[in-house]
């Protein structure tokens, strides 16, 4: 069999800073695994995905290359669809978390193999609720929590809920900042949170197909008057910080009392010693800071397809889903991976 | 013939110059050849890009809605004045800051200032990724500064973390060492006669910066902070980790306008805007280095 690479990418929190590794990457014109998530990830593919499925599969070899962030996925995906028309090498196979809808038609034109029809052996084991799309394959989930400094708010006062978070947040001021949006997950999730709080608490309001301009104006917007009242009581009167690492980092200075964090982030930083034994985890009551699944996407018209099929179903064998519960974050209890139990 | 081989004999220097003139012209082709690839060419294609492009109806023609966007919305003319701002603040403290070490470091000897330059040129070699990360740490909420004031008693400073002199301290500090190398390479050019001319006929410390030592440099002055200038109106790191989430340096804007919000018209628009400032500030280290070799 002749010798397969695979190249996977990844991206830490401040994606867009690692533009200039990116294109060193792409000088290599092979077969890619992409991926975008923070570094925590790369580490996990490199250290555990890599060997154990390089092992299983004498001869294969997985090529990891970090993509920057999901715009980065992005263009790479838009170069492959290019690639798809006029019959060339898409110079990519796999992307570890990518959204099959984008870019736009790219299910229409076969870009992506539909993973349900794949013949995946474990792909019946699967969590059904964490699949939105046949051609998107969830591996692994982690979701945005509240972490806080035990010193200055007891457990036992924590909120739990939202009204509670925010007159706490409004009887607190400057105890709080979460991230720009488009900087990072953990600050988009509570936006996203806030967006369920005026809509209703429910989530599943928004799918793909019932949007509309006037009903997306109307149900995100009325989430600004939320956001705009929170914005006097955050940390410096309205300060955001620039991505998920900077905001554990403003709680690791004892700045703050209270950030939202993505889970595995804060446990791995609980675990390297970032962020104090003190730090307590809560997760709201009501509805759940959303969080999400990380869901990977393989090329159709890459020339690994098989192999990367092959890596699709590995990363769902027990092995490798084991792996994602322990290794990278050892959460064992409250969870990530398929087996996601919705709270903390 | 008689006059053609008399020529020949009469002017060897010239012939040898014609031969050579092919061989020097291919020196500078590459040069030549990559400015109009990689620079010329996409300043051509942005301008024409964003003044001739597909309108609402879908028909391509002469359009400057973007520029007019630009111009009437609040929050892209708050970018560009936080940009100016940053620049001009950057510029005006990289002098005040600089000139008095470049000073130092010509007109005294010893190991001490040899020490000095190596600390003023340090800065060179540290990425502002991790000059950003060590920023929090020092100059951050409850960072190293605070602490220090802690212990001896005294209140927190009020950190310009997430402020707009946040990207100020960490842009003049990144850029200290270029501007102290070409003050010091202007001041190499200064004579030790006239300063001690001066100074024989009764001219103080003062005088002799300001009637000697200035007018010597003025060119390098004007060359440091055009390189300098340059840098800091396009920078993207320090502002996007360090500065405040609106309104956003250009960098930062041009990048989110392209790659979260998918516009990239309006990108190239920012881009050609951010590129017309520039193109001042080249214009000026341009007209500095021709006057020089004019010289």
């Amino acid at each position: 069999m002749k010798r397969r690479d695979f190249i996977l990418a990844t991206s830490a929190a401040a994606g867009a800073l690692m533009l200039p590794k990116m294109s060193l990457c792409r000088r290599r014109p092979h077969r890619l695994v992409h991926e975008f998530s923070d570094s925590n990830i790369l580490d996990f593919w490199a250290n555990t995905v890599k060997p154990k499925f390089e092992a299983a599969n004498p001869g294969t070899t997985i090529n990891l290359v970090d993509a920057g962030d999901s715009a980065g996925v992005q263009s790479i995906a838009q170069r492959a669809l290019a690639a798809m028309q006029t019959s060339t090498d898409p110079q990519a196979d796999y992307f570890e978390a990518a959204d099959p809808l984008l870019p736009l038609d790219a299910i229409e034109a076969g870009l992506y193999v539909n993973m349900k029809e794949a013949g995946l052996s474990n792909y019946d084991k699967v969590n059904p609720l964490a699949i939105n799309s046949d051609y998107s394959l969830p591996y692994r989930g982690s979701q945005v929590l509240l972490a806080y400094d035990t010193t200055k708010l007891a457990p036992a006062d924590v909120p739990k809920n939202w009204d509670d978070l925010v007159s706490w947040i409004m009887a607190n001021p400057g105890q709080f900042i979460y991230n720009r949006p488009d900087k990072g997950g953990s600050g988009g999730n509570f936006v996203r949170r806030a967006i369920h709080q005026v809509n209703g608490l429910d989530p599943s309001a928004f799918t793909v197909d019932n949007y509309t301009e006037e009903f997306g104006d109307e149900a995100l917007g009325k989430a600004w008057k939320v956001l705009g009242d929170l914005a006097p009581a955050l940390y410096d009167g309205g300060a955001y910080t620039s991505g998920n690492t900077q905001s554990i980092q403003l709680l690791a200075q004892g700045v703050v009392t209270m950030v939202p964090v993505w889970s595995d982030q804060v446990l791995q930083a609980i675990d390297e010693g970032v962020l104090p034994d003190t730090t307590g985890l809560v997760q709201l009551q009501d509805l759940a800071l959303v969080g999400g699944f990380s869901r990977s996407v393989v090329l159709a018209n890459g020339t690994n397809k098989e192999a990367s099929l092959k890596l699709a179903d590995f990363l769902l064998t027990e092995e490798i889903q084991s792996a994602v519960l322990t290794e990278p974050w050892r959460f064992s209890r409250r969870v990530l991976g398929l087996y996601f139990c919705g709270s903390a | 013939m008689s006059e053609v081989s008399g020529a020949a004999n009469t002017r060897p220097l010239l012939e040898k110059a014609e031969s050579g003139r092919p061989f020097g012209l291919l020196l500078v082709a590459m040069p030549v050849f990559l400015v109009g690839w990689l620079v010329i060419w996409p300043i051509i294609s942005a301008v024409f890009r964003t003044v001739w492009h597909r309108d609402s109806q879908g028909n391509y023609g002469f359009d400057l809605s973007t520029y007019v966007f630009f111009f009437s919305d609040k929050y892209s003319l708050d970018n560009l004045s936080i940009t100016l701002w940053t620049t001009g603040v950057c510029a005006f403290l990289l002098l005040l800051v600089c000139l008095p070490i470049a000073l130092y470091l010509r007109f005294s000897e010893g190991r001490l200032p040899a020490y000095v330059q190596g600390l003023a040129i340090f800065p060179m070699f540290v990425p502002s990724i991790i000059l950003s990360y060590a920023f929090i740490r020092v100059l951050g909420p409850n960072g190293m500064v605070d602490l220090l004031l802690n212990a001896v008693g005294l209140p927190k400073i009020r950190t310009p973390y997430l402020t707009p002199w946040g990207p100020v301290i960490g842009l003049v500090w990144d850029n200290i060492p270029l501007t102290v190398l070409i003050l010091l390479s202007g001041l190499g050019n200064v004579a030790n006669q006239s300063i001690e001319a001066a100074r024989d006929v009764g001219a103080k410390r003062f005088q002799v910066l300001w009637h000697i030592i200035l007018p010597r440099i003025s060119n390098s002055i004007l060359v440091a902070l055009s390189f300098s200038v340059l840098g800091i109106f396009s920078a993207f790191t320090l502002p996007y980790v360090l500065g405040p989430a609106a309104p956003e340096m250009m960098g930062p804007f041009m990048q989110r306008t392209f790659r979260d919000l998918n516009d990239p018209l309006s990108a190239i628009t920012q881009a050609v805007v951010t590129f017309s400032f520039c193109i001042v500030f080249g214009l000026f280290y341009v007209r500095s280095v021709a006057r020089n070799q004019g010289k």
